[in-house]
């Protein structure tokens, strides 16, 4: 039993000396574990006279165990400080940064709700297409009849060339326990005049099959009800309660028209029925576009069947206010807003007159373009992921304001950071400066400068920081080294 | 923190004790804990560094000697040149290290044999 016990209470030991020799430098680890297993075995021999079990001894042994682990990350703690030089390189500044950035984009295809929001405002439509809807009652906001339409569509229109036409089922009702669908009703060439692209559609634009109609689906329909696997085209499927042929499916953010809809269900003129009320889309005649400026347009009808009616056509907003639209306005925000938290100067300013040769000055702009374009690209990504990595679809209000609070101090931010590194990064190596040291007296500053020198350990130059700017010396300047110090720098900074 | 010619390296009090013990013959970890009480999370990291600043150094036993003792071999500490006027410096700064690290005494165990 004691034998058990104690073959037991060893093998907790090697474990703990395993787990922490783990901590240890890869190329100090075998030498480590010697150590210390020949140590534990002295702690035993100590702690165990006569091979008797103690609590009181097996405390310490295992305290002793647990003491290899302040050893392991005292060395590595020393392995990284001897690596601390390579760590301030640019490669590995564009290294982390890239990372950063792909991190973020990962997030946004994976998050089924960000990558919505993405597609919204990709999808432009022609400028010029009017939605005419009856303003009769005062809004301009109410459906107009099916019937109206077959009679624009069939007479003569100055205005006018094309008319689409779809209506909302003001009903929708589950059937058999299934989600209810939006239906919306729409004319054949709904889509085709709206210029809108349909996914998963027949190439050669067939499809029908025979008695049932053709339905086009909402991305958001295809998420829930094919798990966002779209049927083959011209395969009928049964939506809200009736069969039909899947024809399409209409990408995320596309439709920006009134009403929000799962499917929309395109039949012929004559089919839509006499009473139903809807929307129409109207494209512009040159004669049409000429005289309404892009503006709204008040349309009055005399109907011999129907009252004079009074409409409101309104031109379609020809892109949506999506996530990139709020991210170039926070983006030029922050850069408005950058000389305000930050110099914008390189602090280029040197002792002598001697330069870095144009290629290394390349280099360096280059190296500041890659950071400032990576912070931007993680400026629109990340307060993307963070506004809607919950939400299902695209939202507005509360996502909206959380993604321009957040992309405008992410840009300023990182743009304020990218400068500020630029400044400390040697322009012949690019590594960052380092080793401050504190130079003159402040009581002495109008006989010397007084402020923070930093070198880089590649041994190019050093960094002067004034610490109380004067007319003299107001701004950070460079010492470029010349081979004479070479001396004093071989051998620095290899890890 | 090198010792190099005529700098004088100010040690830590444990620091200095640890140095104080392998001069007096408490020449490898689990004996240094036994003689002056630190624990081995303090004891092995200064020691490292003692030794990466060139004021200790180590060797590992041979295999042989213990073989014979039925043991897994030690690795043993010894103080550099640098390493005993470093301690010199330090018996100053702490005039109490001899006597709460006293000199090897024949018989006593866990020391070097």
């Amino acid at each position: 039993m004691m034998g058990a016990m104690a073959a037991a209470l060893n093998g907790v030991h090697f474990a703990l000396l395993g787990g922490a020799s783990v901590l240890v430098p890869r190329s100090q680890r075998r030498e480590w574990r010697r150590e210390w297993r020949a140590e534990l075995w002295h702690a035993r021999q100590m702690r165990r006279p006569g091979g008797v079990l103690c609590v009181m001894g097996e405390q310490e042994i295992a305290a002793f165990c647990l003491g290899a682990f302040q050893d392991a990350l005292c060395l590595r703690g020393e392995r990284t400080e001897e690596k601390a030089p390579r760590r301030n390189s640019a490669a590995q500044c564009l290294l982390r940064l890239a990372a950063i950035t792909a991190a973020g984009v990962l997030m946004a295809e994976l998050t089924p709700g960000v990558r919505r929001a993405a597609n919204v405002g990709r999808y432009e439509i022609s400028s010029d297409l009017m939605l005419i809807a009856d303003a009769s009652s005062g809004d301009g906001k109410e459906p107009i009849s099916a019937r109206r339409y077959r009679g624009w569509k069939a007479s003569q229109q100055r205005y006018f060339e094309t008319f689409a036409f779809y209506s909302l089922d003001r009903e929708p009702a589950p059937s058999s326990g299934e989600p209810a669908w939006r239906l919306a009703y729409a004319s054949e060439n709904l889509f085709q005049v709206l210029g809108l692209p349909l996914r998963f559609a027949a190439e050669d634009g067939s499809g029908s099959a025979g008695a049932y109609a053709q339905v086009v689906l909402s991305c958001d329909a295809v998420e829930r009800e094919f798990g966002g696997s779209a049927p083959l085209a011209g395969l009928p499927i049964r939506v809200g309660g009736q069969m039909a042929v899947f024809a399409g499916m209409l990408p995320c953010g596309a439709w920006r028209l009134p009403g929000r809809v799962d499917a929309w269900l395109l039949e012929p003129d004559e089919a839509l029925g006499k009473a139903a009320r809807g929307f129409l889309v109207a494209r512009l005649s040159a004669f049409g576009k000429e005289e309404t400026e892009g503006r709204g347009v008040q349309i009055t009808e005399g109907d011999p069947e129907e009252p004079a009616g009074i409409f409101w056509g309104e031109p379609i907003e020809t892109r949506a206010r999506g996530p990139w639209d709020l991210y170039r306005f926070a983006a030029l925000l922050a850069l408005l807003a950058l000389p305000a938290v930050t110099s914008v100067s390189m602090g280029d300013y040197s002792f002598s007159t001697h330069r870095p040769s144009w290629r290394r000055r390349l280099v360096r702009w280059a190296f500041l373009s890659a950071k400032i374009g990576m912070v931007l690209v993680c400026g629109y990504y990340l307060p993307l992921d963070l506004a809607y990595w919950r939400s299902a679809a695209y939202a507005y209000y509360a996502p909206q304001y959380l993604q321009l609070a957040a992309t405008f101090l992410l840009c300023l931010m990182g743009m304020r950071w990218a400068l500020a590194d630029q400044k400390q990064r040697c322009p012949v190596c690019l590594s960052k400066v380092t080793n401050p040291a504190q130079v003159g007296q402040a009581s002495r500053t109008f006989l010397a400068w007084n402020g923070t020198e930093m070198i880089c350990l590649g041994g190019h130059t050093l960094l002067h920081v004034p610490g109380l700017p004067t007319s003299w010396f107001s701004t950070q300047r460079w010492l470029y080294l010349d081979a004479s110090w070479e001396f004093l720098f071989s051998g620095v900074g290899e890890g | 923190m090198a010792a190099q010619g005529g700098t004088e390296v100010k040690l830590s009090h444990t620091a200095a004790m640890i140095l104080q013990a392998i001069h007096a013959g408490f020449v490898y970890g689990f004996s240094i804990m036994e003689m002056t009480g630190l624990p081995s999370g303090t004891v092995y990291p200064a020691m490292r560094r003692l030794e990466r600043d060139a004021l200790i150094r180590s060797q590992w036993e041979k295999q042989s000697i213990a073989d014979a003792e039925q043991r897994p071999p030690r690795k043993y500490y010894k103080l550099t040149t640098a390493g005993k006027a470093t301690l010199e410096a330090s018996r100053r700064r702490y005039p109490l290290l001899e006597r709460l690290v006293p000199a090897f005494t024949p018989g006593e165990e866990a020391r070097q044999t």
